[in-house]
């Protein structure tokens, strides 16, 4: 019947007129531009010039080579790897604590939730204040402990013997405060998801598994909780690894210039920014780009692929 | 009992953490430049007068300031006048620490044009992304047509991508057109949400054919269906989106400092703060810490009002 098939046409045309905006930006804004670092990461381009050379696999080369970029990944695994496990391990232990406590537990969940919320860079700024090494309150609440029993604590017997880390000046201490002020801003969040997550865990099943022995809170947990959080887990691990790669504000904040004391800080979004963007090396920042893609493409499929096979119960 | 007491430690004593920088930062914005660097007044500090360094050395008085106060001084010697109009400036620029530094904030820098501008960059990133996103969750969700499989695992696909890590190639094409320090330039990228067109497919996949179908049978259009009856029906998720969307793009400081160099009218309040930290010397941490709990401060109120939606809202990407 031709009116039906008219009818067809005109619901396809209207359906492809729908979504021609957001194809055609999906295609200009995230596929275009993953082609383009693609192909720059193999020349030697630099915005301003009119032409270029292809100088083959030498950016990535020169990145696996040079100590400056041996230092990047080193910072950038080390904060990916120490923020990842202690934001989820807190985000849940956090959140089976609120959780068992009734509505009490709402006032500590707003608390922890706060971080999220601020500007990232005007807490930042907040940190580098609270670690100033003469004025700054960490220092003066552990200058506090001196002449008291907590001198045993060997840190603190250096501290107060001689004196207490300049923290983000000392290339021993930058990367891990780096580190602590991503656990400190994360946490919060993978809180609140494992507490939607605890929601979903039926009371029954820790009935079932008191009957079957399961007599302590540790066996509950191991049996019941967690393999119950499976998929919250899978999620959060996922989008923690990717926020954590993607850290730049604190660094930026504290070390406008060079990514910290022996560049100890040098992660790769601030190795993209000033290699990339401040020196206009675009060959290797556009090297630098196509890894961090790699990484965070690898991280999501991983992802899918767990969600789809193991963790659903 | 007594577990529950460990349990509140444990959890107090991670709160004071969490607290302490937020803290510090509304604290110190209380206080004198004298008070912060000795560590005294407690929270509000004793907000005792202040004499603004400042203010005093721009109305240092010179020889015509001098013979014009003549008539008020009679039979005073230069000097003398001098030293009462110094007195008098001093007398004028005594204000109290928290007005001084909130002062400072505003005046120093154009704190309400970053604040403006972040309010426009945040509020037309949100828009644009509705009016791209909406219509094309509409179609993939509820219309049958060639090429949607196609479609939606193209979505999937752009899922994998964040934009910050493309950040490079983005701003090589925004230079490449001239729009580098430009509205546009902060908007722009964003203005495409995969994950708003994924979620807004998921909630429509929920919507009953039945209202789309009485819809048409009114006689209304496609496109009006999308605005007039699929809108309102998503009012919900499009709140949780607005707050996703809202906060990660006021908070976002990557993004512009990339694309807006030294055209202070673009900054967004990040970049207003940033800039306020590498031009201060030490006298300046109390306005600095005043600017940033400005910057601060609307999110957290909003989150401390609508706390449960707010809390839906950022854990969106969450839900599945």
């Amino acid at each position: 019947m031709p009116v039906i098939a008219c009818a067809e046409t005109a619901q396809r045309r209207t359906a492809w007129w729908l979504t021609a905006p957001a194809l055609g930006l999906m295609v200009l804004i995230l596929l275009i531009p993953v082609v383009i670092a693609g192909v720059l990461s193999f020349t030697d381009y630099s915005l301003g010039n009119d032409t270029f050379n292809w100088v083959g696999a030498k950016n990535y080369d020169r990145l696996f080579s040079r100590s400056t970029y041996e230092k990047m990944f080193i910072a950038t695994f080390t904060y990916v790897v120490t923020v990842v496990p202690l934001s989820v391990g807190l985000g849940l232990g956090a959140a089976l604590l609120i959780n068992s406590m009734g509505r009490i537990g709402d006032i500590y969940k707003t608390i922890y939730f706060l971080p999220v919320m601020a500007t990232l860079l005007a807490m930042a700024i907040a940190w580098e204040f609270m670690l100033h090494p003469s004025i700054g309150m960490v220092n003066r609440t552990l200058e506090m402990s001196c002449g008291t029993i907590l001198e045993i604590i060997p840190f603190l017997k250096n501290g107060c013997a001689d004196r207490f880390p300049l923290w983000l000046g000392d290339k021993d201490y930058a990367i891990w405060v780096i580190c602590f002020i991503g656990v400190w801003q994360g946490f919060g969040f993978n809180m609140v998801l494992y507490l939607a997550g605890l929601t979903g865990v039926h009371r029954e099943l820790y009935h079932a598994a008191e009957m079957d022995g399961a007599k302590s809170g540790w066996e509950r947990f191991r049996l019941v909780t967690w393999p119950a959080l499976g998929p919250t887990t899978v999620f959060v691990v996922t989008i923690s690894c990717i926020r954590a790669f993607q850290v730049f504000d604190t660094i930026e904040a504290f070390w406008p210039q060079g990514g910290g004391p022996n560049k100890s800080t040098y992660v790769m979004m601030f190795a993209i920014f000033e290699k990339g963007i401040q020196q206009n090396l675009i060959g290797i920042g556009s090297a630098i780009t196509v890894l961090f893609l790699i990484f965070v493409m690898f991280l999501t499929l991983i992802q899918r692929w767990l969600v789809e096979r193991k963790v659903h119960y | 009992m007594t577990r529950d007491l460990w349990k509140h430690l444990i959890l107090i004593l991670g709160a004071l953490i969490v607290i302490a920088p937020f803290y510090m930062m509304v604290s110190y914005s209380f206080k004198s430049p004298g008070e912060i660097d000795r560590g005294e007044g407690g929270f509000f500090g004793r907000q005792e007068m202040m004499v603004d360094e400042r203010c005093v050395k721009l109305r240092d008085p010179d020889r015509d300031d001098v013979a014009a106060a003549a008539p008020r001084f009679p039979n005073q010697t230069d000097s003398q006048i001098r030293d009462a109009l110094v007195a008098e400036a001093v007398a004028d620029c005594q204000m109290r620490p928290i007005a001084f530094n909130y002062t400072k904030a505003f005046t120093e820098a154009p704190l309400l044009r970053y604040l403006l501008n972040g309010v426009i960059v945040t509020a037309s990133i949100f828009l644009i992304q509705i009016v791209v996103a909406l219509p094309a969750a509409y179609a993939l969700a509820k219309l049958k047509f060639w090429g949607r499989e196609a479609v939606f695992s193209l979505v999937l696909f752009c899922l994998l991508i964040p934009v910050h890590a493309i950040a490079l190639p983005l701003y090589i094409m925004l230079a490449k057109v001239g729009l580098t320090n430009t509205y546009a330039a902060l908007v722009v990228p964003w203005t495409i949400s995969v994950f708003g067109i994924f979620l807004m497919r998921q909630f429509f996949m929920t919507v009953p054919d039945d209202l789309i179908d009485a819809a048409r049978m009114d006689g209304m259009g496609e496109f009006a269906i999308v605005w007039r009856v699929m809108l309102p029906t998503a009012i919900p998720a499009l709140l949780a989106f607005a707050i996703f969307s809202v906060v990660a793009h006021w908070n976002d400081y990557f993004w512009p400092r990339i694309v807006v160099t030294g055209n202070r009218d673009l900054f967004t309040p990040p970049l207003g703060l940033r800039e306020f930290k590498g031009d201060g010397d030490g006298s300046f941490f109390g306005p600095m810490m005043a600017t940033a709990t400005v910057i601060v401060t609307p999110l957290i109120v909003a989150f401390l009002v609508a706390q449960r939606r707010f809390i839906e809202g950022i854990t969106l990407s969450g839900m599945k």
